[in-house]
């Protein structure tokens, strides 16, 4: 069940992910789906439309604005054998389920000494760029990096969407799994069939010798504008695709670096205290010796999300901070 | 309907384990064999006698902060193993959770305890995806929650009873309304100080009984469970009782009221008078049920002392299922 074997066709990200759950709950009955307007009207987003018709009220639940209860429900469920997926309308509503993820889900099978695992999925629309203002537009991935226990998983390509959703489904952890608004509609070669992309595993989107850019979500493709950018001038940049948030992929990231011995660093959230932060200092740590300059670091500035367009723009970052920040880093003097 | 005398004994039994256990642990506390937090459950006896009484070990109960009893007599009842959740709360290697859950974290799942959650009433959401999952397989089994009235005003109460109303799920909500969250009397705290005036709304069964009186208990939550088994859906059982622990401070409320619940309305007083009144047990085979409960406490107690600490490669286990936890 994990490379795909099947030819590609042409899909659009959430028929991706649409495909993922449809292939996942054919085939185990134990996968139902629970959200707030998921059944007839297939989601805030459209990915699961289809299945209500194909698989019932009972497997597609719609649920009242009752996100503790949505994750709870899922949890419980999950502890008794169900593979629950959860969707939260949007990634800013987690805050109302952020015990259940962070105190309940994430810990179950460390405090009960392994005789309970919760083997849930939380799909969630998150990230800006489109004007959905402070409560519709955050990257939230910041708010449980600091939770041992969960894991958050990130696509960048409808490819990756089909196939990490799968594998997040047939894990045996909690999965926060998050998906970027502004990439729903992005179409992309999509294998046919059912294929795993494994998690805790990052992808080299584009090989290069000159320096190192780690991104994830929507800063994958604004990452891969970037490099074209700085082709232009001769410069070849390696794109990594962190894929998997937490726990990341070290070894990917580390031996890139170590190799290009320059490193940029992007996320679409505050830098305070981001994941960003955290793949910056480790490469700091890990790969001292081979570093040529400082790491670079791209996040959003240190506000809310305001609903202004205008606004909005000067405070999320894409491929300019990128390619601004590349150059800074190539121009660094390297330590002697 | 009354008890005959042969369930009252057992009950009773019951409930002096449940009340020896918590003196017991309060002893070793104070001396700081115990680490942690302490709630007890003294003066609650029958609430978590009655609940033991009925839960099959196929059932699920999401255990609350002062549910030590209800552990170890599901615990005893269903595996023959009460010492564990002893050693548990010691923070032992042989306690049901290896001594990483402790007081707040006791669960197993073999005997239907799915653990407490120290975040009061979180289990409130949890216990609707074991009730759900139930519904889905057909098994007519029961869910069940133990809160205190102080939980009420989590949110989680709202969303629980909403979506079990509404899904008609299996989950039995016991509600053990000892009239104060740590020191808030509950009048104070919420619209009624009878919870069972704030559940109906959401439209299911709710009844209020005195939890201290072990027959009216016993009787309420046999009927509670006779109706999910039966598939009519949850079930709100708020028990009217007591608390003996006081603030940590010490005790904070009015003598009257002390008196009352400590001398008069004791559960295990009223038990031992309803027992005596059968004519048909002496007073010393009594006093005997009493010795032993206290006695098997005691080799509770030592065997949580002697078992061993865990060892130190438990400290990274069972982070992730199936990986290794983060070595930075």
């Amino acid at each position: 069940m994990t490379a795909p074997t099947a030819p590609a066709r042409t899909r659009t990200f959430v028929q991706a992910l649409t495909e993922a759950l449809d292939l996942m709950m054919a085939e185990d009955e134990n996968v139902y789906l629970l959200g707030e307007d998921i059944g007839r009207m297939g989601g805030d987003f459209g990915v699961t439309r289809g299945l209500f018709e194909k698989y019932g009220a009972e497997r597609v639940r719609d649920t009242p604005l009752s996100e503790a209860a949505i994750v709870g429900t899922a949890v419980g469920s999950a502890m008794v054998g169900m593979r629950p997926v959860a969707e939260i309308m949007f990634a800013d509503f987690l805050g109302e389920c952020y015990d259940q993820l962070v105190n309940n889900a994430a810990k179950l099978h460390y405090m009960f000494d392994g005789q309970f695992k919760a083997p849930i999925v939380v799909r969630t629309a998150c990230g800006g760029g489109f004007g959905g203002g402070p409560h519709h537009s955050q990257s939230v991935e910041g708010w449980f990096l600091n939770v041992p226990g969960l894991v958050i998983v990130g696509p960048a390509t409808p490819a990756d969407a089909k196939g990490l959703l799968v594998a997040s489904i047939a894990d045996d952890n909690p999965v926060l799994f998050l998906e970027h608004k502004a990439l729903y509609r992005v179409k992309g070669p999509v294998p046919e069939g059912k294929y795993a992309v494994p998690l805790r595993q990052a992808a080299v989107s584009r090989p290069g010798r000159d320096l190192t850019i780690v991104a994830y979500l929507k800063m994958t493709p604004e990452a891969l504008a970037a490099a074209e950018v700085l082709a232009k001038d001769g410069i070849e940049a390696e794109v990594i695709d962190l894929r998997t948030l937490r726990p990341w992929d070290t070894d990917t990231v580390l031996s890139s670096v170590r190799r290009t011995g320059r490193a940029v660093v992007a996320s679409e959230a505050p830098r305070m205290g981001g994941l960003a932060a955290d793949v910056s200092a480790t490469i700091a740590e890990e790969c001292w010796s081979d570093l040529k300059a400082p790491v670079g670091r791209v996040g959003a500035l240190d506000t809310p999300i305001p609903f202004s367009l205008v606004l909005e723009k000067i405070i999320l970052p894409g491929r300019d901070q990128i390619v601004q920040a590349a150059r800074q880093v190539l121009g660094a003097q390297p330590v002697a | 309907m009354p008890l005959d005398l042969e369930q009252l004994l057992d009950l009773y039994r019951d409930m002096w384990l449940v009340r020896a256990f918590e003196f017991g642990l309060e002893r070793e506390f104070k001396k700081g064999t115990v680490p942690g937090m302490l709630h007890t459950g003294v003066g609650q006896e029958a609430t978590q006698a009655a609940l033991a009484a009925h839960l099959e070990k196929t059932d699920c109960f999401f255990p609350d902060h002062r549910c030590h009893g209800l552990n170890a007599l599901a615990q005893e009842r269903h595996a023959g193993t009460g010492q564990r959740i002893m050693a548990e709360l010691f923070g032992r290697a042989t306690g049901v959770c290896g001594g990483k859950g402790g007081s707040l974290h006791s669960a197993d799942p073999s005997v239907g305890n799915f653990g407490d959650n120290a975040v009061e009433g979180s289990f409130m959401a949890t216990v609707l995806g074991v009730a759900l999952a139930w519904k889905m397989r057909r098994q007519p089994r029961v869910a069940c929650c133990v809160i205190g009235d102080g939980t009420v005003g989590r949110g989680e109460f709202h969303e629980s009873l909403n979506l079990a109303a509404t899904w008609k799920l299996p989950v039995l909500y016991a509600c053990v309304n000892n009239g104060y969250a740590i020191s808030t009397p509950v009048g104070e705290a919420h619209a009624s100080a009878n919870i069972v005036d704030l559940a109906r709304g959401y439209g299911l069964p709710c009844v209020q009984v005195d939890g201290n009186d072990i027959e009216l208990a016993y009787a309420a939550v046999e009927q509670a469970v006779a109706h999910i088994r039966a598939g009519h859906g949850p079930y709100f059982l708020e028990f009217k009782t007591w608390r003996w622990q006081g603030l940590f401070s010490g005790e904070f409320r009015p003598a009257a009221e002390v008196r009352y619940w400590k001398d008069e309305h004791d559960p295990l007083k009223l038990a031992r008078q309803k027992i005596l009144a059968t004519g048909r047990a002496a007073e010393a085979a009594v006093d005997q049920i009493e010795a032993e409960a206290k006695a098997q406490i005691e080799r509770w107690i030592q065997f949580a002392i002697a078992s061993p600490m865990p060892g130190s490669e438990k400290a990274t286990a069972n982070v992730y299922v199936g990986w290794e936890a983060a070595s930075r």
